[in-house]
């Protein structure tokens, strides 16, 4: 099979224990390259924990992860994120002394101003490259109608600015494949249907998302395939409207 | 030459030592979020590995002190050689908290490298003369008239922290200084965007270790002697003091914070009455005006005299 039409990701029988509990226990799926798929679920199914280790924050205790076809299981975070695989956090994670814009920037890949030559060359050797960031960071919080915050201490931002800004820098890495938990959460509700159109726009550009969620409206409107996790197994897997009928999921989960 | 002329050397070089040391800690700490409580250690090693360098076999002198090595090397080698030596030991303390340890724990482990050092250093007399310290440490320029030489040496010491600053600054400014700190804030953060958390660290750990190198050597080289008195765990206290109130992460705040920590408080205390019925209560209070300080400054003014400078991208708006 050749890498094109191969999916993404693929992730086999995955396995990982806290203590006895078995919060993922056993979950394969995969993720189809352009799309958006929704990795639903009750609290407690293993949604959240099943990204961390698919993101390499978590070593796993069993089972594998395929990147692009590559065994890719277990390996850090900056490897991956490297690869292109990048994740966001449940709980939004953003750089609390650095400002909105330089969360962005700091997200831009292979910088020249952190290599050995940048260090000791100085400005003119990365002062183009930076440049271009800057740009492209402006034209980011612009979409996220946040322009007027770049200077701002990241620490000072609302709970759903941290969280848009962690989307943001995410996306600065120019990610193939990215994880995303709850990025809905906190959002005004205009600003969330505008990020679902961006993401729709990106998918079509070629990024592929693979997103934790709570809201089910949202995972309607945007996921292509959704997978349902249910006390760390899963449950069911197909498209939103399908699975609202079937009856397991509903037992698992009382959609609203 | 009068005393308060040579007070003022004395002051000058004590200065510009603390400066280079401060700066490095401040990389460390202030920047890149590792709290190096072993920070002296680096020092230390730069000091020791001058003085062996510079000074000659130990039968040469009559094995009045004990040494390895002794190799009569001129002074700009044996500087450099100070350089190495903290940053390697840098390194080494640098590699003890990288086991995900959290910031507190990775403190008290270093904080207990620093003890195991000093332990080592005076345990081992055949080392480097146990507690007793190295003496008779040659100076640069000892051909010159001493008046001359003190000044020339506040001259190199000058040199040594322009330099020392614009190498500073290489890494604090730009995107390296971005990424340090976002580290600092936030390290699994900084991993999911794709920092090597580990080298990062490392890096650091030898450019700051290079800084605490130079401080040593060229403080040994000025005093002629140094002992693990002059290096208690203590020592990295007052520096951490000087980052705390200068401001952590700004290499201008730390500055004014050493001048104000090294010189003002611990030196100020110098120039109190002497207590007859307790001898060395100045020099506990100026710990205990530290301890103070500190607290007050985390308390009420969390960043510093100088605090880190907002950088402005916002552009049009």
């Amino acid at each position: 099979m050749s890498n094109a039409a191969r999916p993404i990701l693929e992730v086999v029988d995955l396995v990982k224990h806290y203590g006895g509990v078995r919060a993922v226990d056993g979950v394969s799926f995969s993720v189809d390259r352009g799309t958006i798929t929704g990795l639903i679920g009750p609290n407690g199914a293993g949604k959240s924990t099943a990204l961390n280790v698919i993101g390499g924050f978590l070593p796993p205790d069993g089972g594998r992860v395929l990147l692009d076809g590559d065994d890719v299981t277990g390996q850090p975070m900056h490897r991956l994120a490297r690869r292109g695989l990048v994740r966001t956090f449940q709980m939004a994670r953003v750089f609390g002394g650095l400002t909105a814009i330089e969360n962005l920037l700091v997200a831009a890949p292979e910088q020249k101003g952190e290599s050995a030559r940048g260090i000791f060359e100085g400005k003119r050797f990365w002062r183009k490259q930076e440049g271009d960031a800057v740009e492209r960071a402006r034209e980011m919080l612009q979409a996220f109608g946040m322009e007027d915050k770049a200077d701002e201490y990241a620490r000072n931002l609302s709970g759903g600015q941290k969280r848009a800004v962690e989307t943001m820098r995410a996306l600065m890495t120019e990610p193939k494949l990215l994880l995303l938990d709850e990025p809905m959460a906190g959002l005004s509700p205009s600003l969330s249907r505008q990020l679902e159109d961006m993401f729709l726009k990106l998918t079509s550009d070629g990024l592929t998302l693979l997103l934790v969620e709570h809201s089910l409206d949202t995972v309607d409107r945007i996921c292509s395939k959704v997978v349902v996790m249910a006390q760390g197994k899963i449950l069911a897997e197909g498209r939103m409207t399908e699975l609202r009928s079937r009856k397991e999921v509903q037992d698992a989960y009382v959609i609203g | 030459m009068g005393g308060w002329e040579y007070y003022l050397i004395v002051l000058l070089v004590y200065l510009g030592t603390d400066l280079l040391a401060a700066w490095g800690l401040n990389l460390e700490f202030g920047v890149t979020g590792v709290a190096n409580l072993a920070y002296i250690v680096t020092i230390a090693a730069g000091a020791y590995t001058y003085a062996i360098c510079t000074l000659g076999p130990p039968a040469a002198s009559g094995n009045f002190q004990q040494y390895v090595g002794g190799f009569y090397l001129p002074f700009p080698v044996a500087v450099l050689a100070g350089v190495l030596a903290g940053a390697v030991v840098g390194i080494l303390i640098g590699l003890t908290g990288l086991k995900r340890l959290r910031q507190d724990y990775q403190a008290i482990a270093m904080l207990v490298v620093s003890l195991m050092a000093a332990t080592v250093v005076m345990a081992d007399t055949p080392f480097l003369n146990g507690n007793a310290g190295l003496g008779l440490i040659p100076a640069p320029f000892s051909d010159q008239d001493p008046e001359i030489q003190r000044w020339l040496y506040v001259g190199i010491v000058a040199v040594a922290c322009v330099i020392g600053y614009v190498l500073l600054r290489r890494f604090t400014t730009g995107p390296i200084g971005r990424t340090l700190r976002a580290v600092r804030d936030d390290e699994y953060a900084a991993a999911a965007i794709g920092k090597d958390i580990v080298v990062l660290r490392l890096v650091v750990q030898a450019a700051g270790g290079a800084l605490g190198g130079a401080s040593g050597a060229l403080l040994a080289a000025f005093i002629g002697g140094w002992s693990p008195g002059a290096w208690a765990y203590v020592e990295t206290l007052a520096l951490l003091t000087a980052v705390i109130v200068g401001g952590m992460g700004s290499d201008r705040g730390v500055s004014i914070g050493t001048f104000v920590i090294a010189i003002l408080v611990l030196q100020g205390v110098q120039f109190l009455p002497q207590i007859s019925f307790r001898i060395g209560l100045r020099e506990d209070l100026g710990w205990i005006v530290l301890g103070t300080v500190t607290i007050l400054f985390i308390w009420f003014r969390p960043q510093g005299i100088l605090p880190e400078r907002r950088p402005k991208y916002g552009g049009s708006s």
